[in-house]
């Protein structure tokens, strides 16, 4: 039982920054209808916008939380200038090759900036476990779950419950409509994109401790984060936080009792199969032809 | 000044397929070209700028101790990135515009597969530091390994499971050519020896929890566990064990005791763990290591790893056998099979059948508090 | 006036490289096989992308599919290549139809992550099949093509062999595209609506056109393992899906002259910026992104603007 426990929280830690991975990839989706490729090298950008702050530049952790995440928002408004913009008329192939681009600049332009040699961030919460029923939890892992849980909380407040949240939505659904509203919808969009950035600047610090920081890291991720969104539903919040804890779930709980070669194998499987199955996933938008 | 209409053909269409980089004359005249594919960028460039900065070292001390009879080595090296068709293209390219008279493979064994073919053609000796025993079982005479074989670095990890007195070994590998082909090879062994595995498991080369695996095993019953890894995973591995409290032995292969690895943990996640090295790399054994260390760190400001201490010493072999024999690629050949009990720094290199250069290695653990390795037995197998 | 062009293809194929097949070194040989191995794919990934519109990033499967069926053909069971590569063909062809009828309902972004989750299956899966792939350590020893006494074991034998196959390949690309085949593919990839309002069977040519470029990849894939000898599955990862994706770009969807152009481009284009070391990558994302968003056609679209453009001044100064 013990040993389940265990499993199962280092399976909800890792899960949750898949969650957060596909959240960031999920409000872009829904607000702009850019599939971002490069979702994955945005939270490795987290990561290392993470090591220049606290490891670099030696700010104390509050501060170079804050300096972190401000650099990543500046990020996501550079990125909706000189990628969305100038992509914003031309066919979804087209942004979605495009994305895939950017992805391969961001990833060697880390690889410039910070060489291949692995980082170690470390935690606030360094070296605290906790035990729960016999399972021994690092306290980062738990308060990733934890942050996690609190920011989408705080993501639907702003949707829901805020002026500018709405005037986002409003933008999703229907451009022109929000324009003749009177909306500033560049600014909107940009705010998007920005809020997408800072989402994945939380996910990359949140795992920066749990594993090491590399300029390669931001693939594997995204492949994972796109499983998790396809499995919960395009499009959906509550469907990248399900489809996140579950790819994490089955990563540990299908190496532990399936097979540890092929467990990779189970959550592409699951994701193929819900794109044959129901391709809206479990949570998400009615197929259309937006894509 | 006549040119036929051919020739000028010839020089506009050869300019236009290679109007940059062709062809430069690199070496002054008279120098001995070298040709080295080292992983110089990309993800594997880690290791690859290791041997890079070791076979320099390696071609200044040469040239200072007077070089080849009074000629000049010069090494040229080619990026194989991390792709084995680049890595044959950098190896055609040296081929074709340097023509070396020795070559020196990239370490990662996919690389040396797939450049093997060519070697064979081109008919040159060739040193590389990957691991694979398939390479050498391919039957290239040209090919001379000089790091310890994956089976050998395996057996040296079952020989430490054995002091530990393991009767319930358990193997957790990472799934590449150097994981699956160690962890069958140390599964054999174990089941030779009468204590088999109770359990394998496997994780992906981009996996970061392995929480699943290492709880399976100890379910298990695992009272000593076997890591075959990378630099990056064996870290994290490590730092995970302490943190699930996992109470047996671990035996990790030297990639997570390379400097770019140690840098990533502390001290308290070396407890209770010992590693299987290529060669005990310590300055306080003094003479010509402690020298190469000291020298190595000077010049490029990080510790040496053995991957470069392996290329260095088989640069030196090279230059003693072109001394010895010239350059005729059959004579540096049959020199180099013939190669009895030569004294490097990290080995005493003798090539078998197979190219094998090395037989021997190091069973280490930390001294305790501290991320310092200290020798617990030298092995040599046979 | 359709065979006329085809055969242009081929005879511009055959001279050009047959030229340079005489006058270059043995290196630049060996990246023109890269080129024109990578050709095949791309002009295969053509039809499936550029005519009947289906963003797949999981080409790199097929290719891999082709080259193992070969590897494993003519190794663990000794078959000679020739007669590996058709099976190969057929067995490439034959999966692709069958995860077609269900993928191939799926579009846009869903269709680009399922065959990228294709990719990532295939990889894990050699990988892990160590008693038939070998895995990690890949498959060596695959047999050397040869007719007779001839054997097709050193660059410039192997180019001839390759050019020859790549002139039949376009030919038969330009054929297909100007065919009534590749305008009904076309109208699905326009509108698919449309296309089924004229009667066009949708489902039955988006399989088509899927097999049609999964049997390219497999001959590409057979090519590549006869010419390297080593098949790894890195070799055939979602990376190098994206590479052909790239080369189609580049050179121009939809084109068959893009197609070759765009893989013989992005062939030669590492080595001529060696210079650049780690700093290649990031140009090479930036270069893709400027093409995307200045050269939407790419350089055979670019071509016909600059000849439009030279036509229309022509015009200008006659009248």
């Amino acid at each position: 039982m013990a040993d389940f426990i265990q499993l199962f929280i280092n399976g909800l830690a890792l899960g949750s920054v898949y969650a957060l991975a596909a959240i960031g990839f999920v409000i872009v989706y829904s607000a702009t209808g850019v599939v971002n490729f490069a979702a994955g090298q945005f939270v490795m950008f987290g990561t290392f916008a993470g090591v220049a702050m606290l490891a670099n530049a030696g700010l104390p952790w509050p501060v170079g939380y804050a300096a972190a995440l401000l650099a990543m928002a500046a990020f996501g408004a550079l990125f909706f200038i000189v990628v969305y913009l100038p992509l914003r008329t031309s066919p979804v192939v087209t942004v979605i090759i495009g994305t895939v681009a950017v992805g391969i600049v961001m990833q060697n332009a880390a690889l410039l900036g910070f060489g291949s040699w692995p980082f170690r961030l470390v935690s606030p919460l360094e070296g605290i476990t906790i035990d729960i029923g016999g399972a021994a939890i690092s306290a980062h892992a738990a308060m990733v779950v934890v942050v996690t849980g609190l920011l989408v909380g705080l993501i639907w407040l702003l949707f829901y419950r805020t002026a500018l949240g709405i005037g986002m939505r409003a933008v999703a659904q229907d451009v022109e409509a929000a324009r003749l509203m009177g909306l500033n919808v560049n600014r909107l969009l940009a705010l998007s994109w920005m809020l997408a950035a800072v989402l994945a600047g939380i996910a990359g610090l949140l795992l920066g401790p749990m594993w090491f920081a590399d300029v390669n890291m931001g693939d594997p991720i995204a492949l994972k984060a796109f499983a998790a969104t396809i499995i919960g539903g395009f499009g959906s919040l509550p469907g990248a936080i399900a489809g996140g804890l579950f790819v994490g779930l089955t990563e540990l709980l299908g190496a532990s009792y399936l097979s540890s070669a092929y467990k990779d194998l189970i959550a592409f499987a699951v994701m193929i199969l819900f794109l044959l199955v129901r391709p809206q996933g479990v949570f998400g938008e009615r197929i259309q032809d937006r894509g | 000044m006549t040119m036929t209409r051919q020739g000028f053909l010839r020089l506009v269409l050869a300019a236009s397929v290679a109007p940059v980089g062709a062809g430069l004359a690199l070496a002054q005249q008279g120098d001995i070209l070298v040709g080295a594919t080292v992983p110089i960028t990309g993800p594997l460039s880690l290791t690859g700028k290791q041997y890079h900065n070791a076979l320099q070292l390696a071609e200044q001390d040469i040239n200072a101790a007077g070089g080849v009879n009074g000629r000049k080595i010069k090494i040229v090296f080619e990026d194989t990135q991390a792709s084995n068709s680049t890595a044959v293209n950098a190896f055609m390219k040296l081929a074709q515009e340097t023509k070396p008279a020795f070559y020196f493979l990239s370490s990662y064994s996919t690389q040396n597969l797939a450049t093997s073919p060519e070697l064979k053609k081109i008919a040159v000796p060739a040193m590389y530091a990957g691991g694979a025993d398939i390479v050498a079982e391919g039957g290239n005479e040209w090919l001379f390994r000089v790091r310890p074989a994956d089976a050998v670095s395996a057996r040296g990890m079952v020989e430490a499971a054995k002091l530990l007195n393991a009767k319930k070994p358990g193997i957790i590998f990472i799934q590449n050519d150097f994981g699956q082909g160690g962890a069958q090879i140390a599964a054999k062994q174990f089941e030779a020896a009468g204590t088999p595995v109770v359990g394998m498991e496997a994780y992906g080369q981009n996996d970061k929890d392995f929480s699943a695996q290492m709880i399976s095993l100890r379910g298990k019953g695992a009272d000593v566990i076997l890591l075959f890894n990378y630099p990056q995973d064996g870290a994290l591995l490590l730092r995970q064990a302490k943190m699930l409290g996992l109470k047996m032995p671990l035996v990790t292969s030297s990639a997570a005791l390379v400097p770019a690895a140690l840098q990533l943990i502390s001290p308290a996640d070396l407890d209770n763990v010992w590693g299987v090295v290529d060669a005990y790399m310590d300055p306080s054994v003094g003479g010509r290591m402690a020298e190469f260390v000291a020298r190595y760190k000077k010049a490029f400001g990080i510790d040496p790893d053995p991957y470069g201490l392996a290329y260095y010493d088989g640069a030196l072999i090279m230059a003693e056998g072109m001394r010895k024999v010239g350059l005729d690629p059959k004579a540096l050949r049959d020199w180099l099979v013939n190669l009895r009990d030569w004294p490097g720094i990290g080995h005493v290199y003798t090539f078998d059948a197979k190219g094998n250069g090395v037989s021997d290695l190091a069973i280490v653990k930390a001294r305790s508090g501290t991320k310092t390795l200290e020798l617990v037995k030298a092995v040599k197998l046979d | 006036m359709r065979r006329y062009h085809s055969l242009l293809a081929a005879v511009a194929i055959l001279a050009l490289g047959g030229l340079l097949s005489l006058v270059l070194a043995d290196y630049r040989l060996r990246l023109l096989n890269v080129s024109v191995i990578s050709a095949i794919a791309v002009i295969g990934f053509n039809f499936a992308f550029g005519l009947a519109g289906l963003i797949s990033l999981g080409h790199a499967a097929f290719v891999g599919l082709g080259a193992y069926t070969l590897a494993i053909l003519s190794t663990a069971f000794g078959w000679s290549p020739w007669l590996a590569i058709p099976v190969a063909i057929l067995v490439t062809t034959l999966f692709a139809g069958l995860i077609g009828y269900p993928l191939l309902r799926l579009r846009g972004h869903y269709l680009a992550l399922a065959t990228l989750g294709l990719n990532v299956s295939f990889t894990i899966v050699v990988t892990n099949w160590i008693s038939l792939t070998g895995g990690t350590n890949g498959i060596s020893g695959i047999p050397e093509l040869r007719l007779g006494a001839f054997a097709f074991n050193d660059e410039r034998r192997f180019l001839w062999l390759g050019l020859v196959l790549l002139a039949l390949c376009a030919a038969f690309a330009v054929t297909l595209q100007r065919s009534r085949y590749g305008r009904a593919m076309m109208a699905v990839r326009d509108d698919e609506t449309a296309a089924r309002m004229t009667g066009i069977d949708v489902t039955r040519v988006k399989i088509t056109a899927l097999c049609l470029s999964a049997a390219f990849a497999a001959l590409s894939g057979t090519l590549f393992a006869t010419h390297v000898r080593f098949v790894a599955p890195e070799d055939f990862n979602y990376a190098h899906s994206i590479i052909y994706l790239a080369m189609l770009i580049v050179g121009g969807e939809g084109a068959v002259a893009g197609a070759v152009i765009g893989a013989a481009l992005l062939t030669f284009l590492p080595e001529w910026l060696r210079f650049l070391g780690d700093a290649y990558l990031a140009f090479f994302g930036l270069m893709l992104l400027a093409i995307l968003i200045f050269l939407p056609t790419g350089l055979v679209g670019l071509a016909a603007q600059l000849r439009r453009l030279g036509g229309h001044r022509e015009a200008e100064t006659t009248s």
